[in-house]
């Protein structure tokens, strides 16, 4: 998850509504308000909200969602709701939140605590994180940041190669490879949503996280209502666990490794059974497996290396969506809103229209381009708005857009010019 | 308006449309002592015996008779039996008979969904309003392919089944489109809960003025004959701690509800650990709901290890019995990983 997990922090707080975020934060502000990098990055951020107010996606359940803010002295705000989109862009013109985000829920008092809120529902949603596919190439581009030495190594380490002290942070910087690889969930996800689970193509909303991952959200009456216990299942059938052999019409012995055809059983030949089947080259008339494709099938597992039983799992294991369950399953999670800016790496949360073509470096990056001086603690290449930049440690003089993604990523700070 | 072919409501008697037949000739509940019912109360009476006490699902219904007859008379013996469960008043017979019943229309919705002709679409669509008009859920017949129905994925999920077992799990069977396929057993299967649920329902319905007296001496005869079989489980050792998720196990039998597969391996592994007599175990079992003596036999003898790969089987972790729900941790549990682990530990070192 990209921080879309906000625990509610102060439930002193919860029957708040959003003119009393006021005092506060306020407060807080002034108590940690120390840095010129802080205001400047508010700067920016403001500078956006106010440029690009329409991107902020609202729907006409508007009044029913909760809402949250982060503010930039860490602090964060839930149970909060807004009358109308003019009223929540006051309030982030107000108080520039680091991020801002929404309930997937409906509830009839979305201020009120949680078991008061009302339930009506909640959009269905799907999040796919990059670090969630332990990918060979995030092992190398990551990097490791030490809080104890401040030092910052290549890879994703447990102790710092520096100190040897374990607080130590990992910084995702996501390459182009990382983005093919969250694409290929989604589309494996999408698939199985609208071929199995029949969702219709224009209920179904796919989102940039604004860092490294995607949100996959179903508008739909029927699964809007669906529990948690239904959402669990719903997982379950996406991630193929617990998935048994015998559904693709025979059985295999574990011990001896015999194949054995189930007789009289037919199955409908569709979803995980019509796909496994598909990658054995295994073909079905009327829906059972005949003579010719047992033959096939005694004829694979006295010629391969590899068992059988291991071939089918490896099969499902590389169908199966890499989801994050607990997001899913959550029914009362706020969510990054989109068309607002992520402060883990300044991109914005953008909807893909076409996620073929949707170029997360250059679609979702939209911070304003003025010449800023960014003092980076590494040296390293980035690729951002179709230009390339090349960093190196010291003082850099980049467009804002570089600067943000930077000093949000902990690895520059800020210089006032 | 089910439009029927109304020899057919026989199989149905819980349906509105089987009531009306004998509603309509004034049939009323305490006129039963009159002897002209005499014969229907004597089948009634056979049946609760083969249901409740000897664990047989038998029932015969005569198919020579003229089509009004057969429908009034199932009508009829189906409401005397649940007046006599009723009478009876006990909650694990009400619970056994009920399942029994249930069970025995279950055979009649299988063979009617799977061996009516594809063509006779009237009796496949008077199936479909059977489930729509009770239980609220529409089932969709795949008219393209043979034998296949289907019921939208939200209304699957809606079954506790989806999530006990796994064969069940939405991951175990066909989607496509948005709908989960099933084939004619498996969609009775799915409604089973609901149609216990259906038949204990009626059960409690039963409140007539008064109970006429050849059916509360019947009831009466009944209630000993189950206080003589079953008296009160006593399965405690003085020297020993029973684990709570055992006790919970006791706890449903005694209410006579149906265990769920992994509570029966539980408690079957932990008897067998104790070193509990075959005879013992059995007691215990014959008053599950669903009870066969032969099966449970060979159950037993298969975890005890006396059958098959001669390979016994041990008691289920604590983790096993928390991922089946059927964990009720109290102090005494702490520090064990294995309900057994209780067994050995002396009341005295909790207290």
């Amino acid at each position: 998850m990209n921080g879309q997990t906000i625990p509610p922090i102060d439930t002193s707080d919860n029957n708040s509504k959003n003119h009393d975020l006021t005092s506060k934060s306020d407060e807080n502000m002034k108590e940690n308000g120390n840095g010129s990098t802080r205001l400047w990055l508010e700067n920016m951020f403001k500078k956006y909200y106010f440029k690009s107010n329409s991107n902020i996606e609202t729907d006409s359940f508007f009044s029913e969602r909760e809402f949250g803010f982060k503010l930039f002295d860490g602090k964060i705000r839930r149970h909060l709701t807004f009358r109308d989109h003019k009223e929540l862009f006051a309030n982030i013109m107000r108080y520039v939140p680091s991020d801002i985000y929404c309930s997937s829920a409906r509830y009839q008092n979305p201020t009120a605590n949680m078991e008061d809120k009302g339930w009506k529902g909640s959009d269905l949603i799907f999040d796919i994180d990059g670090k969630d596919l332990n990918l060979a190439c995030a092992k190398v581009h990551n990097l490791t940041h030490c809080k104890q030495c401040n030092g910052f190594t290549n890879g994703i380490l447990s102790k710092c190669s520096i100190c040897e002290s374990s607080l130590v942070e990992m910084i995702d910087l996501p390459c182009k490879k990382c983005i093919s690889a969250l694409k290929v969930e989604v589309n494996k996800l999408v698939t199985i949503l609208l071929d199995d689970f029949g969702i219709k193509k224009d209920t179904l909303y796919i989102y940039f996280s604004g860092n490294n991952g995607f949100h996959i959200k179903v508008v739909d009456d029927v699964f809007f209502n669906s529990s948690s216990q239904k959402r669990r299942a719903y997982i379950q059938y996406l991630q193929g666990k617990d998935f048994i052999i015998d559904n693709l019409g025979f059985k295999i012995n574990k011990i001896n490794n015999e194949v054995t055809i189930l007789p009289n059983k037919t199955l409908f030949n569709s979803g995980w059974r019509a796909r496994i089947l598909h990658e054995l080259g295994l073909k079905t008339r009327n829906h059972k497996l005949d003579e010719r494709s047992f033959n096939k099938i005694i004829h694979f597992n006295n010629t391969h290396e590899t068992t059988l039983y291991h071939y089918i799992s490896e099969k499902i294991s590389n169908f199966a969506v890499r989801i994050d369950p607990s997001v899913t399953m959550d029914v009362h999670r706020i969510f990054r809103l989109s068309g607002t800016i992520n402060s883990k790496s300044g991109l914005i949360k953008t909807v893909c229209n076409n996620i073929q073509t949707f170029d997360p470096f250059v679609d979702a990056c939209v911070v304003g381009d003025s010449i800023t001086k960014v003092n980076s603690k590494v040296s390293l290449k980035l690729s951002l708005n179709n230009r390339r930049f090349e960093i190196k440690v010291g003082i850099n003089r980049v467009p804002e857009f570089v600067a943000v993604y930077l000093v949000l990523k902990h690895l520059g700070d800020y210089i006032d010019a | 308006m089910i439009r029927f072919g109304n020899k057919d409501f026989a199989r149905y008697p819980f349906l509105k449309e089987a009531l009306a037949y004998v509603t309509r000739n004034d049939f009323r509940l305490e006129d039963l002592d009159n002897p002209d019912y005499r014969h229907l109360i004597r089948k009634a009476e056979k049946k609760i015996q083969n249901f409740v006490f000897d664990g047989k699902i038998e029932y015969f219904i005569d198919y020579e008779k003229t089509h009004d007859t057969i429908v009034q008379e199932e009508v009829i013996v189906f409401l005397i039996s649940l007046l006599i469960i009723r009478s009876i008043s006990i909650e694990p017979v009400t619970k056994k008979y009920a399942l029994n019943e249930s069970m025995r229309f279950e055979k009649y919705l299988i063979a009617d969904l799977n061996n009516v002709n594809q063509n006779d679409k009237t009796v496949r669509d008077i199936l479909y309003k059977i489930f729509n008009e009770l239980f609220g859920t529409e089932i969709l017949l795949e008219r393209n392919i043979y034998n296949f129905f289907k019921i939208r994925i939200d209304d699957y999920l809606d079954h506790t089944i989806a999530y006990q077992e796994r064969e069940w799990n939405l991951i175990n069977r066909t989607l496509d489109k948005g709908f989960v396929y099933l084939d004619g057993t498996e969609i009775v299967r799915l409604f089973r809960n609901e149609l216990n649920l259906l038949i204990i329902d009626r059960i409690k319905k039963m409140n007539p003025e008064r109970i006429p007296s050849t059916i509360a001496s019947i009831s009466n005869s009944f209630k000993l004959q189950w206080e003589k079989l079953y008296p009160s489980i006593r399965i405690t050792n003085m020297h020993s701690i029973t684990p709570p998720c055992i006790d919970h196990i006791y706890e449903l039998i005694k209410k006579g509800e149906n265990l769920p597969h992994p509570a029966r391996v539980l408690l079957a592994t932990f008897l067998i650990y104790t070193n509990k007599s075959f005879d013992e175990m059995l007691n215990l079992f014959k008053r599950l709901p669903d009870y066969n003596e032969q099966i449970t036999r060979y159950q037993l003898e298969h975890l005890a290890g006396k059958r098959g790969l001669s390979k016994r089987y041990f008691v289920p972790s604590c983790e096993k019995v928390k991922l089946n729900n059927l964990c009720f941790e109290t102090k005494i549990c702490q520090g064990i990983t294995n309900p057994s682990q209780l067994v050995n530990r002396k009341k005295y070192e909790t207290l």
